[in-house]
């Protein structure tokens, strides 16, 4: 206990700087109004650029919508590119959404660059591509000025962000956006390194992949029932993968499998069935249906076998009792006790359970070092960003002796700090964030 | 002889951005939670716990549970068999829970206790919710067939402020947008990812409509669901806890004074009674002012910053003056000029209160005297006031009815 009551850093860190207005680039999109929206709660100008003063509008109308608040319009003005000089005049963060394409983006950084404050601050929402290439060739205004911003989508929902820094990046500008996005934003951020798909995606498709592999054999149904709420999650991981779009799975999965070459390499092999049925159209939940799709008021299911749908009632699942032993405990808060149950139970289903919740420990271990520089911003990016128990919450109610147990059982690496471990060792750290919230009662 | 002391060791609050429903889990998850989490955090073993004390509006309504002092014996084996005990008074039933398990230690009964204080509101829709919270009025003479008459009696709170003093509605918009902007420096408020700035509080269209009267939905607290655990205990005690921690019990701040008067139910009877008084509410002024003289203070210059209990932003005004940080009906001076502002000459609700950080009815009061404690140890984050050495909070019950103020301080 300390008597020492000084002002926050991070309030102090909002010093540095100020945002008094925002330029977004390809606000028409997604990622592009829902940024934008995010920053109107704060920022008192906020200009949509798009590739038409039209699709700007429409950004902005969308941002409205989402945040339910017309007064979101007194904040915001509209243009085209056309407009762009203009605005970054009096930008003091240019913020960069257009489309997920290294030549788009550097061609757009080109005019920002030309037409830009020297001291502004430039950053893009990318999920992927390299920060330092993004950056490479500039000058040393603009580098020192550029970040990565991932917000994850929807922004106004999932408040996991990562900054991402270039090896040019002024520390200045990394600490004001970590404590704006922070206490004026409401994002919980964590800095990753330049590496494939960062830190959420890296880890998060890993475990989804392994996922879609297995539904090849098992069945979408199977896979999402041994994989359910009762692990750690609040949404099931093929029915995510329908969620976030199979064409944006893909985009990751092949990314990271092209530029990585780890202990999980094959886990993150896109199945062939996926990339046959995205080739002919099937993109999850935008295109009507993925693994889990509707015939009228039929509930459907994918058979990866054949591509075609089956009704869900006509799926027979195995014998799985353990799952409602293990939600009752969840539903008294006694997570410890229900991790005991899971790790007991017979049958395949459970050994599976165990084997992906093993992966995933052990892959987010391992990557530390590369992908974040302790496990604790990876716990807080898988729980904020993908609304996953954090790695560390799970090896602390199920006790590191048994995690270890678990990855020896599924033939997997024990990381070190796993295996030194004994069972009173703490590894999640994080006061303000309730583990049991990870963990849906059924 | 001088009252025995009561510290505050510290205690836990669960994150009021949850939904239990959503998550499936009981009642006595979210207390097995606050208990845990705050054995955990203060570092307090199980057998030490002598007592325990739970605050709790309407879980019998919310939950269809009673006898919840009960549900204490549930959280560890080690508690079978404990003396504990449930206490209500509305909104304020965090407060009368801590109250009775202070006036124990004064009492010398026990050296330890625990206060739980908690309610789970998002089981049932915003209807049937405000229907419940009408039992803290006169349910039958002022909520019975009303829809949602909390912000209808609160309004009327306002009413009586315009009609004595004069009031602007731009400066309950203020109040709100403090609040929500607190809020986001507060890991546990429950609004802290929210749409709300001040055009948003400002703006009078549908996206924020009015609820009952000129009280609007940017001017409302939350429903909320949340617990809070703290522990309390007697200098003896106190004193073996910072021996063993080496750290000095001169360091661990106690309750230094405390204020608890109630008012008669009925929103009209009370403002027929103070017709002529300077407060609206000279019973909350009362209890704010009896909690400063036990405290041995002259006033709130005496006092780094306070929870207050803003139910709706009227509330908030209301004690603005009933705090004196400005003349009765002055209180718009205080808004204008910043003194509630985090670095301002006398902060209020730091942590968001009930707008920004939420309600969960019987766990305000807990959460008031937990967010003190931080406050003066040094230990409320991004929302700490830069130096605050004793902190004081205002739980009401009903509309003003009930009202308890606690001074914590080192």
């Amino acid at each position: 206990m300390t008597t020492s009551t000084l002002s926050s850093p991070g309030r102090e860190a909002l010093r540095l700087r100020s945002l008094d207005h925002v330029v977004v680039l390809g606000a028409n999109g997604t990622m592009g109004y829902g940024s934008a929206a995010l920053f109107t709660n704060a920022v008192p100008q906020v200009t949509f650029l798009a590739r038409s003063k039209d699709k700007a509008d429409e950004g902005l109308a969308a941002a409205v919508k989402q945040v339910r608040s017309e007064s979101l319009a007194l904040r915001a003005d509209t243009g085209s590119y056309d407009d762009l000089a203009s605005a970054l005049q009096t930008a003091d963060l240019v913020f960069e959404a257009v489309a997920e394409d290294m030549d788009l983006k550097k061609q757009i950084f080109d005019q920002v660059e030309d037409q830009m404050r020297p001291d502004a601050i430039v950053a893009t929402v990318s999920s992927g591509l390299s920060i330092n290439e993004l950056a490479a060739g500039r000058s040393d205004a603009f580098q020192r000025n550029f970040c990565g911003l991932h917000f994850f989508n929807p922004p106004n929902v999932i408040v996991g962000t990562e900054l991402i820094a270039s090896a040019q990046t002024d520390p200045e500008v990394l600490d004001f956006l970590e404590a704006f996005c922070r206490i004026r934003l409401g994002r919980d951020m964590v800095r990753t390194s330049d590496t494939p798909a960062f830190a959420g995606n890296r880890v998060g498709f890993k475990v989804l992949n392994e996922c879609a592999q297995m539904a090849e054999e098992l069945g979408p149904m199977l896979v999402d029932a041994i994989v359910g709420p009762y692990t750690g999650r609040a949404l099931t991981p093929l029915a995510t993968i329908d969620l976030v779009g199979w064409d944006v799975h893909q985009a990751i999965v092949d990314n990271v499998h092209a530029l990585t070459n780890d202990e999980a390499h094959d886990t993150l092999e896109l199945p062939g069935y996926m990339r046959e049925l995205i080739a002919n159209g099937t993109l999850g939940n935008k295109t009507g249906g993925g693994f889990f799709s509707r015939d009228g008021d039929t509930q459907t299911v994918l058979d990866p076998a054949r591509g075609t749908y089956v009704p869900q009632d006509s799926i027979e699942l195995p014998d799985m009792s353990y799952v409602d032993e293990v939600a009752n405990l969840y539903s008294q808060a006694r997570y410890r006790e229900g991790m005991a149950v899971l790790l007991t139970a017979k049958g395949p289903e459970a050994a599976i359970a165990r084997k992906v919740m093993a992966g995933y420990i052990s892959y987010s271990f391992e990557r530390v070092g590369e992908v974040c520089a302790n496990i604790s911003d990876i716990d807080r990016i898988m729980g904020s960003g993908f609304n996953w128990a954090p790695p560390s919450v799970l090896v602390d109610f199920l006790g590191a002796p048994a995690a270890a147990e678990m990855m020896h059982e599924a033939g997997i690496t024990v990381p070190d700090a796993i295996a030194n471990a004994d069972a009173n060792t703490r590894f999640f750290d994080n006061p303000n964030t309730n583990r049991g919230r990870f963990f849906v009662a059924g | 002889m001088s009252t025995p002391e009561v510290f505050v060791l510290g205690g836990y609050q669960t994150d009021f951005g949850r939904n239990w429903t959503k998550e499936r889990k009981h009642f006595s998850a979210l207390m097995r939670e606050s208990v845990v989490g705050a054995m955990e955090t203060v570092d307090i073993a199980a057998e030490d716990i002598q007592s325990a004390h739970v605050g709790n509006f309407a879980a019998e309504l919310y939950c269809m549970q009673g006898h919840l002092g009960a549900f204490f014996t549930e959280v560890d084996p080690e508690f079978s068999g404990l003396p504990t005990s449930r206490h209500e008074a509305a909104c304020a039933s965090g407060s009368i829970a801590l109250l009775a398990a202070s006036a124990e230690i004064e009492a010398g009964r026990y050296d330890m206790q625990a206060v739980v204080g908690i309610e789970q509101m998002k089981t049932v829709d915003s209807a049937l919710g405000g229907s419940y919270l009408g039992t803290a009025a006169w349910y039958e003479k002022e909520a019975e067939g009303i829809d949602f008459p909390f912000p209808k009696l609160f309004g009327r709170l306002g009413d009586e402020y315009d009609a004595r003093y004069g009031l602007q509605d731009e400066h309950l918009a203020e109040i709100s947008r403090l609040n929500y902007d607190n809020a986001k420096l507060n890991p546990n408020a429950q609004t802290r990812t929210w749409y709300m700035n001040r055009d948003h509080a400002l703006s009078r269209g549908d996206d924020n409509a009015q609820v009952g009267g000129r009280i609007r939905l940017a001017d409302c607290s939350q429903v909320t669901d949340g617990a809070v655990c703290v522990f309390l205990a007697s200098r003896r005690y106190a004193q073996e806890y910072a021996a063993k921690r080496g750290i000095s019990i001169n360091d661990i701040p106690r309750i230094k004074g405390w204020g608890h008067n109630t008012a008669r139910l009925r929103f009209e009877d009370k403002v027929a009674e103070s017709k002529d008084a300077e407060y609206v509410l000279p019973h909350v002024r009362s209890t704010v002012t009896s909690a400063m003289e036990r405290a041995g203070m002259s006033g709130v210059e005496d006092i780094d910053g306070i929870e207050t209990h803003d139910c709706f932003t009227t509330s908030e005004y209301m004690a603005i003056d009933h705090f004196g940080i400005t003349a009765p009906g002055e209180s718009w001076k205080a808004v204008e000029e910043g003194w509630l502002e985090i670095d301002g000459k006398t902060p209020i609700n730091p942590s968001g209160g009930l707008i920004g950080a939420g309600h969960p009815v019987g766990a305000t009061g807990v959460r008031q005297l937990l967010d003190a404690t931080k406050q003066v140890t040094g230990q409320a984050g991004d929302y700490q006031v830069a130096g605050a050495k004793n902190f004081q909070t205002l739980n009401i019950g009903g509309s003003g009815t009930t009202s308890c103020s606690f001074i914590v301080g080192v």
